[in-house]
């Protein structure tokens, strides 16, 4: 089984993530006060998040298909949210593979938010192979585990 | 200004082998290439494509003269009135396509979509038997 444990390989740039890092630059300048900019890991990391701002929390949406929820573990700590877990995917004896895009391994992301997270009051959602988190602005700091509740 | 940006992206989009296009059928916005697996086991050939987001009822898969076509549009998306903060990844629909180089039994395909990844059968076709002919003297 192809294995790329601990690492996703990250892609040269290209004029897309380019484009990303400019405008990633323009949104750091014009983004709005008080807010940090979230420092972003390589290219097409696994998972791939994303974090919006729904004013009475921030919503974190991760791309984890075929992950199960026993696989996942989501901690808070402190001002961070990990993300940690593993995708294996597993073809019987004697198939003969013509193409393997997708990526399996253990993945550990670390989300930084700009308060102190209360993980009592995260919610997490786990469909369709998305993970969404949503975190109601401000309070304490404990680390904690976070059940993810099937859909 | 809105335009030259707009064209930007569509080039970017490209040279990342995602195209945007607007298909009959389908909402407008960026169309992704899923990653997608294919293996072949001795009586069929195995895709699976991840799709996260993408439920059954978001789903259309159809082969058609040897071609396999995957498309869906995701149900799980953040709301319009959230604000991006930062972004790994675009939210839009996903199409792949594939021609098959072997004969499949389309009667014989099945679909299945769990967690977001789809993983479709699709059992090889017989080989025809040698057939002969019976030719009667006249």
């Amino acid at each position: 089984m192809a294995s790329f444990l601990g690492r996703v390989e990250p892609r040269p740039e290209d004029s897309w993530t380019t484009f990303e890092r400019l405008r990633r630059e323009m949104q750091s300048l014009l983004g709005p006060a008080g807010w940090r900019e979230i420092p972003l890991d390589a290219p097409r990391v696994f998972p791939s998040a994303n974090l919006y701002d729904a004013s009475e929390s921030l919503v974190l949406m991760a791309e984890l298909p075929g992950v199960r929820e026993s696989d996942l573990d989501i901690s808070v700590q402190g001002n961070q949210v990990v993300l940690r877990g593993q995708r294996s995917i597993q073809y019987p004896e004697g198939a003969s593979a013509h193409r393997r895009e997708r990526q399996v391994g253990a993945f550990h992301r670390t989300v930084e938010l700009p308060f102190v997270v209360d993980a009592d009051k995260v919610d997490a959602v786990y469909r369709h192979g998305v993970l969404t988190l949503h975190i109601p602005k401000p309070r304490e700091h404990q680390r904690r585990q976070v059940q993810v509740r099937a859909s | 200004m809105a335009n030259e940006l707009r064209q930007s992206q569509d080039r970017t989009m490209e040279v990342r082998g995602k195209e945007a296009l607007q298909q009959e059928g389908m909402r407008p916005g960026w169309v992704f290439r899923p990653d997608v697996d294919i293996v072949e086991q001795p009586e069929e050939y195995v895709v699976t494509a991840d799709l996260p987001g993408v439920g059954e009822e978001d789903l259309r898969v159809h082969l058609e003269k040897g071609v396999l076509t995957i498309e869906a549009q995701p149900s799980v998306r953040p709301e319009d009135r959230w604000q991006p903060i930062h972004l790994e990844y675009r939210i839009g629909g996903y199409r792949r396509e594939f021609a098959m180089s072997e004969a499949v039994d389309a009667q014989g395909i099945s679909a299945r979509m769990r967690d977001g990844v789809l993983e479709i059968r699709l059992p090889k076709a017989k080989p025809h038997q040698p057939r002969r002919i019976a030719v009667t003297r006249g």
